[in-house]
């Protein structure tokens, strides 16, 4: 069902008023109650390893001890050996994941897949399974195949694990597509494969990239599959890399370990950040 | 609003007896049924078997029938993981869900809004990892939280070594985390609201909370049950934040259902037993959502 509101949210008859302000007033608290922890881990990630004990934790220390720690996590701390493969799952699994899902609703909403919504059920109530249900197969199935501790073997992983979402979000968002689009296109001769690329995804650009952006932020920060199915450092994520930086450093370096938890979480907030409007709007348009 | 949706789509007639795309549609669908069959429903099923074995990951499994189930329930450990993983449930359907709830209220149609929604949403990019990390130096034995309490004066409880405390300290922590993309969604429910029957509504002469109570919640409902029906499953599945913060310890004490699971499996390398509460979990999880669905979306309510 998809319903977009055409008048954007805030431009409405509304004058200035006390509940405004108390309003913006209320979560402005609220929000810096939130940043809190943020902060904290900024100043303590900034602080010199060795002079770390001299400081309250509420005190900051100096970017230069900032840019040093992060240097250190990712230089003596491993973090850099997992990170193009970091990068290559979080791109690839979601990528594969949206166009095999997508493909699955069009077949269910546009080709009208004989039981449907059967195969949907099928395919979404895999998510209902906890993950650790599945590790301990997995585990065995991949050292059988080769496909243990190998780029594959993720990529193959976290693209499954992200199908039955976006076969979710693009059934409905397939339902929103008149289905006089698709058959005037079998009118003009189009076969489904090219009405697929050529007129379903182009339209659907927004809820791909939602499900994309959604997805892509889950398989960065996973731990649970990189643990078990990878082991030697370029391999295995770089989520991994942290956990084991946490339990070998321990608290001696506290700030080294907090700027590690900070590099590794730049890109997924910056990306989550700089899309929110896009994401946004593609759920809107996907989900409801 | 998704089932009725599909309901209509099923109820459809179809129009011609044989449908011209049948092969096409097989072929479209073949890539997702095949890869969750054998990635995610073939190891489902192996697990299950494994749950009536006796099997350390070398040799054979050797069949020992409900042996496991039987030892799973007779241990204090798993009731006390059962009872954690229901604190888990109850508060995230209270704090994330709630907090995001009234966040998202808070800042509808408010200017600026994107602006005061972003501190919230910082969190729910970071990893559970990172999350843990932040926490552990929040929480820690003279750590900021307890320097917070003991500049007001008080004592400071242990925060992670005192259950149930570790457990209830650790959902906050969640919740800091996750109640920002339920603003974020329960936005997007609040401007999919038309507007016509809240306006007839003021002209009545209803406002603030009996016009949210009565107008605004009622047609939040479809959205609310996608909320609260992923933070269900979700919660069931706590594993992150706790093996980041306290792995579950001291001594088991803030262990959930999917920390035991892993460590059987993973640690004490017992697959049976840890097979056991992998399927034990996953029957409450369905036993949960179709309780829970099946209330929400029973037919006669259908939105």
């Amino acid at each position: 069902m998809t319903t977009i509101s055409t008048s954007p949210p805030v431009a409405r008859r509304r004058p200035f008023s006390m509940s405004v302000l108390l309003r913006q007033i209320l979560l402005a608290v609220m929000g810096l109650i939130w940043l809190l922890p943020v902060y904290l881990l900024l100043a303590n990630a900034s602080k010199r390893p060795e002079v770390f004990g001299d400081y309250s934790i509420w005190q900051f220390g100096d970017l230069g001890g900032l840019v040093s720690n992060m240097a250190d996590a990712w230089g003596r701390g491993r973090l850099s050996l997992g990170i193009l493969s970091t990068a290559l799952y979080a791109i690839s699994g979601p990528a594969l994941a949206v166009i095999i899902g997508a493909a699955a609703g069009f077949a269910i909403v546009a080709l009208r897949l004989r039981n449907g919504f059967f195969w949907f059920v099928l395919i979404f109530a895999s998510t209902i399974f906890p993950l650790q249900m599945i590790l301990m197969p997995l585990f065995i199935g991949y050292a059988q195949t080769g496909l243990y501790n190998s780029r594959v073997g993720m990529i193959l992983v976290y693209t499954v694990i992200a199908v039955p979402f976006s076969a979710f979000v693009m059934r409905n968002f397939f339902s929103g597509i008149a289905h006089q689009v698709f058959e005037a296109a079998v009118m003009d001769g189009a076969s489904a494969w090219r009405i697929f690329w050529r007129i379903y995804l182009p339209m659907s650009a927004p809820a791909l990239v939602a499900i994309f952006i959604l997805q892509a932020t889950f398989i960065w920060n996973d731990l649970l599959l990189g643990l078990t199915l990878s082991q030697s450092e370029t391999v295995r994520p770089v989520i991994a890399a942290l956990s084991a930086l946490q339990s070998t450093y321990g608290g001696s370096a506290m700030s080294t370990v907090l700027a590690g938890g900070l590099l590794v979480s730049l890109p997924t907030v910056v990306l989550f950040l700089a899309t929110q409007r896009a994401f946004t709007r593609g759920l809107s348009l996907g989900q409801f | 609003m998704t089932a009725p949706a599909a309901r209509r789509e099923e109820m459809l007639p179809q129009r011609k007896s044989r449908n011209a795309f049948a092969l096409p549609s097989v072929g479209f669908i073949a890539p997702a049924v095949l890869l969750a069959g054998i990635v995610l429903y073939l190891p489902f099923l192996y697990t299950t078997y494994i749950s009536f074995t006796d099997y350390n990951g070398l040799g054979d499994p050797e069949w020992v029938g409900l042996a496991n189930y039987v030892q799973m329930f007779s241990d204090p450990g798993l009731v006390n993981s059962l009872v954690n993983t229901l604190y888990w449930v109850a508060g995230t359907i209270i704090l994330p869900v709630g907090l995001g709830l009234f966040l998202a209220v808070l800042s509808h149609g408010l200017p600026g809004a994107t602006f005061f929604r972003l501190p919230f949403l910082i969190p729910y990019a970071l990893s559970g990892v990172a999350v843990g990390v932040i926490w552990s130096f929040v929480l820690q034995t003279n750590g900021a939280l307890s320097q917070i309490v003991g500049f007001f004066g008080a004592d400071a409880p242990r925060w992670l070594l005192d259950a149930p405390l570790n457990t209830f300290v650790m959902i906050v922590a969640s919740s800091w985390q996750g109640a920002g993309v339920n603003a974020l969604l329960f936005g997007i429910g609040l401007q999919s609201i038309p507007k016509e029957p809240l306006e007839a509504a003021k002209v009545d002469g209803a406002s603030g909370f009996t016009m949210f109570r009565t107008m605004t919640w009622p047609m939040l409902a479809p959205l609310t049950t996608v909320v609260v029906g992923l933070s269900i499953v979700g919660s069931l599945k706590t594993f992150d934040i706790v093996w980041g913060m306290t792995k579950g310890g001291p001594g088991g004490v803030s262990e959930t259902l999917a920390l035991t699971m892993y460590k059987e499996t993973f640690i004490t390398n017992d697959y049976g037993l840890g097979a056991a509460v992998a399927v034990f979990l996953t029957v409450v999880t369905v036993l949960a959502s179709v309780l829970y669905l099946r209330r929400q979306l029973a037919p006669e309510r259908s939105v």
